[in-house]
């Protein structure tokens, strides 16, 4: 059985090149236009910028919607898009577009942002680090998840989503090649239940020892 | 003051630590250049005096250096600055020519150095030029920008473009402080080192000191803004805030910066912020030479609240040193400001000086949440603010650029 590699990663953020937006039009334009790797930025990577506890919506277009375009109506269709529920981001970014067109056709007139409250696009690289902490036992799991950093539950179990082929967390993907006689089946289980999206890092990471937990308990 | 990288460890731990080191390994002996205009006084000489030598623990072939000028050449670049920030400033033709023979004159010294250079980080407008005469240049460049350039001064800024264009890749502190530029452009916010002395840990004694000498009182709240004497810091707003709570609360202000002296709108702001605080005895100007680390720092530890009520702002970094102080932050909800405070976690975001009263009023009735916002606003800083993540990034866009990495994610 190969040890699971318990990685942790950090961003580098660099600008898109996409004009900043200042109203809900300029918004459109530039969701339709920009890169994948933008949209993930804002819709996903949102999640290792800081670590407080209630942030009112998990993407930046719904934050900004409500913050600085003032349309809460926009701010909270747009907030519960989870983009992990969508099998590509192009569908991701179709969805958010019809949102956004749903709500130009019923403005009478269209939001704007005031100067200095645009809205930047961005992506960044992610830079991987080995922490040379090994697992070698699903029991195990729920200890070394408990003492991981944000970056690496981030790593292991949100961005692993978007690398192919499996398109799974990395715990998931290391029990189903590390399964003998259907024994993993429990834990692979429980981590489809967790309902990760609108969690921050930090209860994301309490929620994984629970569910985990509570397997080792009923043992 | 050269600080070991291992100093660090009990304060960001030893992961943080490791990663530099896997990524000082990746890059070891590579030959890291940076250019800046003084070697002393000023934010960029501070984060070099750090970065250099943390750069050559890390494994890394890395200098500083720095270009000599005569005055007229620092007053057409200190024009150039302002102009890059908005102002309307009038370079004539005499004034460019200065700059450019000034570039030369550096870059005869500098070209064996700048030639072989791997990476070569240039800092702010001052020595942009070099890389246009560096011609046989066979490193990656980039173009370190400290300043806020989104609404320059055209001219200024179309003479200039034309010198940072052929950069390899660009550096800003903050999405709004960029311009389009045709290469990669890094967002790497600044960042405080814990270990200075305007941040480090002071023993209570040097505490009280201070506290005597400035004639505080020790069983009142203390609010504290330190910032230059500049009317975007709205110094006279907080002293109008200030006397809307001591209405009622037994409140004390300290308003301490520098700037004054040779600076005639700072001593323009200054005359006003103290007829603003009359003979009022609970409010003190506080008017401080440029190397009052320590003294900045027990004012923000002695806060109770500190406020940083600009009405514009580049990044903060005074709001970032009193939130490592364990302070929450009462600030404008501008610039860099917003990064770092966030409403009812490490403080609150306000417009007018009424809305600074009511925040100050409010947390003064909530001591609890005086306490967990400045635990929450340190634990903060120490995730994102500090040295350790700064150098982390130059080091990852140093990998990136050098190795001409297109994919969107790195493994170290």
């Amino acid at each position: 059985m190969t040890p699971f590699q318990v990685k942790d990663c950090a961003l580098l953020a660099r600008m898109s090149g996409l004009p900043p937006a200042i109203n809900l039009r300029e918004l459109r334009e530039r969701i339709a236009a920009c890169s994948e790797n933008v949209l993930f930025h804002h819709f996903c990577e949102t999640t290792l910028r800081g670590t407080f506890d209630n942030p009112d919506y998990r993407n930046d277009f719904a934050v900004w919607s409500k913050l600085y375009l003032g349309d809460r109506v926009l701010a909270e269709r747009l907030g519960i898009l989870d983009p992990y529920e969508f099998s590509s981001l192009g569908e991701l970014r179709a969805a958010t577009l019809e949102v956004i067109d749903e709500r130009l056709g019923e403005s009478t007139m269209i939001p704007w942002a005031r100067p200095g409250d645009e809205l930047y696009f961005m992506e960044a690289t992610t830079v991987v680090f080995d922490t040379g902490i090994r697992i070698s036992r699903p029991r195990e799991f729920a200890a070394a998840i408990g003492a991981m950093t944000g970056g690496s539950v981030y790593y292991h179990f949100l961005e692993a989503r978007r690398r192919p082929p499996s398109g799974k967390d990395d715990f998931t993907a290391w029990l189903l090649e590390n399964d003998d006689g259907e024994k993993n089946r429990p834990y692979i289980e429980a981590l489809a239940r967790i309902d990760f999206y609108f969690h921050t890092l930090v209860h994301l990471r309490k929620e994984l020892v629970r569910v985990l937990s509570a397997l080792e308990e009923t043992k | 003051m050269n600080v070991p990288l291992g100093a660090y460890e009990g304060i960001v731990g030893p992961a943080v630590l490791r990663e530099l080191r896997q990524l000082g390994e990746k890059l070891a002996g590579i030959r890291v250049v940076h250019v800046n205009s003084t070697r002393e006084g000023g934010g960029v000489a501070e984060i070099l005096e750090w970065m250099t030598p943390i750069m050559k623990e890390l494994g890394l072939d890395a200098s500083w250096e720095v270009i000599n000028g005569n005055s007229r050449f620092f007053e057409i670049t200190k024009a150039i600055h302002n102009g890059l920030q908005g102002a309307n400033v009038e370079i004539p033709v005499k004034g460019w020519k200065t700059y450019e023979d000034t570039s030369a004159r550096n870059f005869k010294r500098l070209r064996p150095i700048l030639e072989e250079a791997d990476i070569v980080i240039i800092h702010d407008p001052q020595p942009a030029n070099l890389l246009r005469l560096c011609t046989r240049r066979k490193g990656k460049w980039i173009w370190r920008a400290h300043i806020d350039i989104s609404r320059p001064f055209r001219p200024v800024w179309k003479v200039l473009r034309s010198m940072v264009e052929p950069y390899d890749a660009s550096i800003f502190s903050m999405p709004q402080f960029a311009r389009p530029l045709p290469h990669p452009q890094f967002l790497v916010p600044p960042s405080i080192d814990p270990l200075s002395e305007k941040n480090r840990d002071l023993p209570s004694a040097e505490l009280e000191a201070v506290r005597s000498g400035y004639g505080l009182d020790p069983s009142r709240p203390l609010l504290v803004q330190i910032s230059r004497f500049d009317r975007f810091k709205d110094p006279v707003g907080v002293v109008a805030a200030y006397r809307m709570v001591r209405k009622v609360a037994p409140v004390q202000l300290v308003l301490a910066g520098g700037g004054a002296t040779d600076d005639p709108e700072g001593k323009a702001v200054l005359e006003d912020v103290l007829e603003a605080a009359g003979n009022d005895p609970d409010i003190h100007v506080l008017l401080l030479p440029p190397d009052a680390h320590k003294t900045i720092n027990a004012l923000q530890r002695l806060a109770t609240i500190i406020l940083q009520k600009s009405t514009r702002e580049g990044f903060g970094l005074t709001v970032t040193e009193g939130m490592w102080k364990g302070k929450p932050v009462i600030g404008g909800d501008v610039g860099g400001i917003r990064l770092q405070v966030v409403n009812h976690h490490t403080g609150f975001l306000v417009n007018t000086p009424e809305g600074a009263a009511h925040r100050i009023r409010y947390l003064l009735h909530h001591q609890e949440g005086i306490d967990r916002m400045g635990t929450t606003a340190r634990e903060f800083v120490r995730e994102n603010y500090l040295l350790t993540r700064h150098i982390r990034e130059y080091l990852t866009l140093m990998l990136v650029t050098l190795r001409d990495i297109k994919a969107n994610i790195v493994s170290v």
